[in-house]
């Protein structure tokens, strides 16, 4: 029996880490990520669907499609923020939905993103969004942590 | 491993100011909490708060001089204002974490900018007061060089 659905889905660009490596001490990829997490969800009987998508349309309809169909979302927007108007109006919009149901969503950035000022963090203004970059693969395993610590006290 | 867990102002507050945003938690029980789970891995750590922007800093110095393993900060307001917190940091060699309960990127404009982020190894942040705790327990888990 599971005790939650965790959707985690990682942006345009991230199915290439290999320019990572700098910041990381070990060879970071996307099944790096996808095991760590696999791993780390499954202790805590979380059960997980790990997506990439290049095609920031595809990725976004993934989404909103399935907001009714997960407990828990952890976004890597990686550069889909860069993207249309269009585009992160109706990712904001899907994060806020997600918010209005009380369902807990964070933002996960393998590299502390204000360092080189690559990329803005996700404003979505009266959302529970939470942030955590630079933590490489870590920051995802923090996140599933704080997801299941809400999850168990809902 | 020795870690440092500095506060900036209005931390003290926590648990009756602005509940809505802040929670009810107190630092107290946050300090409790977090020196706990260390302390069952053998890590010790120093809860600090301050409401004074030079303290914050002598205490990142105290942290160069005493060669702590890293520091987790949570520098409040100072965070939108304080290039001498920014400097300290930036001489301080071991792990940094900047942490923030709520997230300022959802907030105030005033909050969007801060000095502390460019000068840390990594920013966590709207997790609410279970953050520290969670990220005690990363660092205590992890080699010092978390990436």
């Amino acid at each position: 029996m599971s005790n939650g659905k965790l959707l985690i889905i990682n942006g345009p660009g991230l199915s290439d880490l290999s320019d990572h490596n700098e910041v990381a001490n070990y060879d970071l990829s996307l099944s790096v990520i996808e095991q760590k997490c696999i791993e780390t969800s499954g202790k805590f009987g979380l059960e997980v669907d790990f997506r990439q998508n290049d095609d920031e349309s595809e990725l976004l309809s993934g989404l909103i499609n399935d907001i009714n169909n997960f407990d828990a979302f952890i976004i890597n927007p990686a550069a889909l923020s860069k993207s249309s108007v269009i585009n992160y109006d109706a990712f904001s919009s899907a994060i806020s939905e997600i918010s209005n149901q009380s369902k807990p969503v964070i933002e996960v950035r393998i590299e502390n993103i204000f360092k080189r000022n690559v990329s803005k963090p996700l404003q979505v203004p009266e959302s529970g969004l939470g942030f955590i970059g630079g933590l490489g693969k870590h920051g995802y395993v923090l996140a599933i942590r704080s997801i299941n610590k809400k999850l168990s006290n809902q | 491993m020795n870690i440092y867990v500095i506060n900036g102002p209005n931390i003290n507050l926590l648990g009756t100011r602005e509940p809505e945003i802040y929670g009810r938690d107190t630092l107290e029980g946050i300090a409790i909490d977090c020196q706990e789970k260390a302390s069952k891995d053998g890590h010790i750590v120093k809860f600090m708060q301050s409401n004074y922007e030079g303290e914050i800093v002598e205490w990142i110095q105290d942290a160069i001089m005493q060669k702590v393993d890293a520091i987790v900060i949570n520098a409040a307001a100072y965070t939108h204002t304080s290039i001498a917190i920014h400097d300290a940091l930036k001489s301080y060699s071991g792990y940094k974490v900047e942490l923030h309960i709520s997230n300022p990127h959802l907030r105030e404009s005033f909050r969007h900018v801060s000095f502390i982020s460019s000068a840390v190894d990594s920013v966590v942040a709207g997790l609410g007061a279970d953050g520290y705790s969670h990220v005690i327990d990363l660092l205590s888990e992890l080699p010092i060089k978390v990436n």
